[in-house]
């Protein structure tokens, strides 16, 4: 894979502007204002601090706030922690109720759950089916004893974007404090804290082209919102947020955000247009789904879910493409755990299309022909994982993009099987004799279809849904059953799993092989010879 | 050029640590949570990181999470253990660095009893105290620094585990300032938990480690995402990891050298300050960091000292930079005993691998000129001198 993937996942993070980089390289080595912010004994100090002050004042004018009201944080995930658990701890008092949403980022719900197991009430609000809060549920959980509702702007994985000002409004009206997740808002659609009458907001710069490892949390001023510090030790940001301050990355955020400031609005235009070109693309396949709402949306998100694709093989397949992409199947935060986002399942897709999703983010530097070539090849590679599974029936050619190289996650074998699957011809007679089997614990369906004259097999193909090393062993399998006796074969999992090399965690998808073809034996003997079978 | 003397407080970053870190500036720049190949990109790096971070630590790399910083690290420490025990007894010497002291809060707020171990004059930590305080029972956790960051005072470490592991509690040491200047190995060190930090070692700020003995359950710090083992959440600080990485593997290739190079210019500084009168040199009797110096001038306000060094361009700091300009004495002083006049007119010097000997003379001829060894009257030169004597 020497060609460079096209980078469509912004949202999982963004790269730091050249210019913003810029910036940060003068705050570093030794002929430069290296110094600890806090040593405010000399100039390497004050240069610094200095720099951070700056940089404050860059952050506080993109959102509106006064430059006090911004406490510099290691990142959102920091921010959110310290919104909730700092809001929790001050306003205990008033109450043990907190309310907020199932489609929440992980450092929203896994902080929330923190606080369940420390005696907080939550409530957890489900969207509609386009991703939006709805005022009515919010107003039926919210009571006197709510301390803090917190409810992020734009969510990750959908771009869907919630009506802050009305939360707000609401949240005010019974005391309640309102934080908000900002983290994908703030740089892409136009945030003011004044305007929106929010209490905390959380920023992240590594979203927003700057660097990653610093972020900020919004805390107002007036009237004033108490917060209990979460790291201590120092007294930094006005007691807030102890450690020393990462100078570079501080003035990077605040570099970052003074470019938004003048540029946000041309690129919010830009790169809007280019998400709807993607999707008038993507919709001509049948069967897709766009995963919330096409018209609160941030403009650089687009969410599709794929029937009939499982979202492992489509993944890799997008991965392993001559020209591969980067995408994701949701927030990076939960990329590794491999389970169906909760996001969309919130929304009310299955867990199947939920799986099979795409979220394609996109950003400064994408271009028209990424586009373009985005469209086209996700457009075979869907048609291609479409015509091998039994569950459609498509006949058209397809052009598959070339599969190219290795893929770290298969092994080898797993991997050159499953592009040969990919790039296999249709080619059956009708009065193939066909068994069709899917497995316990699986989604995976197997139909494996078998020419055979005079006791021998001369020719066998298998159509598979499922994941990468189904797909493999399907095609594994033709493979080795052409030119065979039907007297005396067998085959057992064991021996795929061995001659493919299938991770141990992928044993479902042999054992579907396996049965698939002790199926078609057993049918064979029980009807007195295939020969006579394959007719009817 | 002006001196740089305070590299306890933070220091430059190193041009091979820059260069390391400089395509995760640009190019490399993926989420390494991310499964395409930008993410494994980040993710590999990281790891390479870990391994690095590791060798320096004495640890293993399973061993190693990373964190903001130093401050976090030690916050983790201490909250993330007792987070999920039965409140009991959380000893902490009094000469620790704010980040584990101030701690104190939010462990009696969740019910917790904490009793600060008291310093002897030498800079060390009463072991004795800290036997009887063990000895009244129920503690859980122990924390010490390896070395202060005032003083420079190493800490009879193996000690402390022996006596904190008669008891049966876990013991957390705050590693900042040790690692890189002293040959000091989590594995042998007997502690449970130890905290590091990168821009104390010519590594970039924002980044620092906690190494966790596996057998412990902590409490994580930071929720969301699972990210380092589900102990510490949030999109890791690539560059900053990778640039840890590379001063990690810097600092200890160049450790005997570098000890070495500070320790001369140490003798050469206080031999100088031996001759100006009634000077104080701190924990001098004790094992200390090779690059650090804390003494006092009598009779001088030590912010007034700075402020005029300052103005000479020598930039020394009265202790950590974490409390500086809070106009008070330094709680490590006053702890090991040290009257509040020589406590205010506390200087420390801390040398890096780059300063010069040439420095050290400037510095000392500068300090003499201030001190009144000049044709002028030392409160013509700089105003808000507190004459103590």
């Amino acid at each position: 894979m020497s060609t460079r993937p096209i980078y469509l996942d912004y949202a999982a993070t963004t790269p730091i502007d050249p210019r913003v980089a810029e910036v940060m390289s003068q705050y570093l080595t030794a002929d430069q204002d290296f110094g600890n912010a806090a040593s405010m004994q000399h100039d390497y100090g004050r240069a610094a601090h200095a720099a951070v002050e700056e940089a404050r004042e860059q952050v506080a004018n993109l959102i509106g706030a006064e430059p006090a009201e911004i406490v510099w944080t290691s990142g959102a995930t920091e921010s959110n922690n310290l919104a909730i658990k700092g809001v929790a701890e001050s306003y205990a008092d008033r109450g043990r109720h907190i309310i907020s949403m199932k489609t929440e980022h992980k450092s929203v719900v896994d902080t929330l759950r923190y606080m369940e197991q420390q005696g907080w009430r939550v409530t957890w609000l489900m969207p509609d089916d386009q991703g939006r809060l709805s005022l009515e549920e919010l107003k039926k959980a919210i009571s006197d004893d709510t301390v803090l509702v917190s409810i992020m702007m734009v969510n990750n994985e959908t771009g869907v974007i919630q009506d802050i000002r009305l939360i707000a409004e609401m949240a005010h009206a019974h005391g309640a404090l309102l934080h908000v997740d900002a983290a994908q808002a703030v740089g892409k659609i136009p945030v003011n804290v004044k305007m929106l009458d929010l209490d905390l907001l959380s920023i992240s710069a590594h979203k927003l082209y700057g660097p990653k490892g610093v972020g900020a949390l919004y805390v107002r001023r007036q009237p004033r919102v108490r917060l209990l510090p979460q790291m201590h030790g120092g007294g930094h940001e006005r007691g807030m947020r102890s450690g020393t301050l990462p100078v570079h990355q501080i003035v990077g955020m605040g570099k970052a955000c003074a470019l938004l400031g003048e540029e946000f609005g041309n690129e919010a235009v830009r790169i809007s247009k280019l998400r709807d070109q993607l999707w008038q693309g993507i919709s001509l396949l049948p069967d897709v789904f766009r995963n919330g709402s096409d018209k609160e949306v941030a403009p650089g998100i687009l969410n599709i879910s794929f029937g009939g694709v499982d979202g492992e093989a489509l993944h890799a397949g997008l991965s392993g493409m001559s020209l591969p992409i980067a995408i994701s199947s949701g927030s990076a935060c939960t990329a590794a755990s491999q389970e169906a986002s909760y996001v969309l399942r919130a929304l009310g897709r299955d867990d199947e299309l939920a799986y099979a999703s795409v979220r394609f983010s996109l950003g400064r530097w994408t271009t028209d022909s990424e586009i373009y070539a985005v469209v086209e090849a996700l457009t075979e590679l869907v048609n291609a994982l479409r015509r091998q599974s039994p569950k459609w029936d498509i006949q058209t050619e397809c052009r598959l993009p070339e599969m190219s190289g290795t893929h770290a996650q298969y092994s080898d074998a797993v991997w050159q099987n499953f592009v040969k699957g990919l790039n296999t011809a249709w080619e059956m007679p009708e009065t193939a004799f066909k068994v069709i089997c899917n497995t316990p614990g699986s989604r995976a369906v197997m139909k494996l279809v078998v020419l055979v004259e005079q006791e021998v097999i001369v020719s066998a193909q298998c159509q598979v849904f499922g994941c990468v090393t189904a797909i493999a062993v399907g095609a594994w399998l033709s493979a080795w059953l052409k030119g065979r006796q039907v007297a005396g074969l067998d085959l057992s999992a064991a021996e795929i799993e061995q001659a493919l090399s299938v991770a141990p965690v992928k044993r479902h998808c042999t054992l579907l092989a396996e049965d698939a073809l002790r199926m078609f034996l057993q049918v064979g003997r029980q009807s007195n010879g295939i020969d006579q079978l394959v007719a009817s | 050029m002006p001196i740089y003397f305070d590299h306890n407080a933070t220091t430059s970053i190193d041009a091979i640590v820059l260069e390391a870190m400089q395509p995760f500036l640009s190019g490399t720049f993926g989420n390494p949570s991310s499964l395409h190949r930008f993410g494994r990109d980040a993710r590999a790096a990281i790891d390479r990181a870990r391994e690095k971070v590791a060798v320096l630590a004495g640890a293993h790399a399973g061993q190693v999470v990373f964190t903001s910083g130093g401050t976090e690290a030690n916050n983790m420490a201490v909250k993330g253990v007792t987070g999920l025990m039965k409140p009991g007894r959380v000893l902490i010497s009094a000469i620790e660095h704010p980040s584990v002291l101030e701690v104190e809060d939010a462990l009696l707020a969740r019910g917790w009893q904490v009793d600060f171990i008291p310093a002897k004059a030498n800079g060390q930590i009463d072991l004795d105290a800290l036997r009887v305080m063990i000895e009244a029972g129920d503690v859980c956790l122990v924390s010490v620094m390896v070395v202060n960051n005032e003083t420079g005072v190493v800490q009879a470490i193996n000690e402390v585990a022996e006596i904190v592991k008669s008891a049966g509690a876990l013991f957390h040491c705050d590693a900042v300032q040790a690692a890189g200047k002293l040959d000091f190995r989590f594995i042998d060190s007997g502690a449970h938990l130890m905290s590091l930090s990168s821009h104390k070692i010519y590594g970039p700020k924002g980044v620092g480690a906690l190494i966790i003995d596996k057998s412990l359950d902590i409490e994580p710090l930071l929720h969301g995402g699972g990210h380092e083992r589900g102990l510490r959440a949030g999109t890791e600080n690539m560059p900053a990891i990778v640039g840890f990485g590379a001063a990690a593997e810097l600092a200890e290739k160049s450790l005997s050298e570098r000890a070495a190079h500070c320790s001369a210019l140490r003798t050469q500084l206080e031999n100088g300050l031996a001759v100006l009168p009634g000077i104080q040199i701190f924990g001098q009797d004790s094992e200390r960091l090779p690059n650090t110096s804390q003494f006092s001038v009598p009779g001088y306000d030590g912010e007034s000292l700075l402020m005029a060094l300052d103005r000479e361009g020598i930039a020394v700091s009265s202790g950590s930079a974490c409390s500086s300009g809070k106009g008070e004495p330094s709680h490590v002083l006053l702890a090991m005993g040290i009257e509040e006049a020589a406590a205010r007119g506390a200087i420390r010097v801390s040398f890096g691998k780059d300063n010069t000997s040439q420095e050290v003379d400037e510095f000392l001829t500068v300090l003499g000129r201030l001190l009144g060894h000049s044709e002028q009257p030392l409160a013509d030169r700089f105003s808000g001198v507190m004459g103590h004597s």
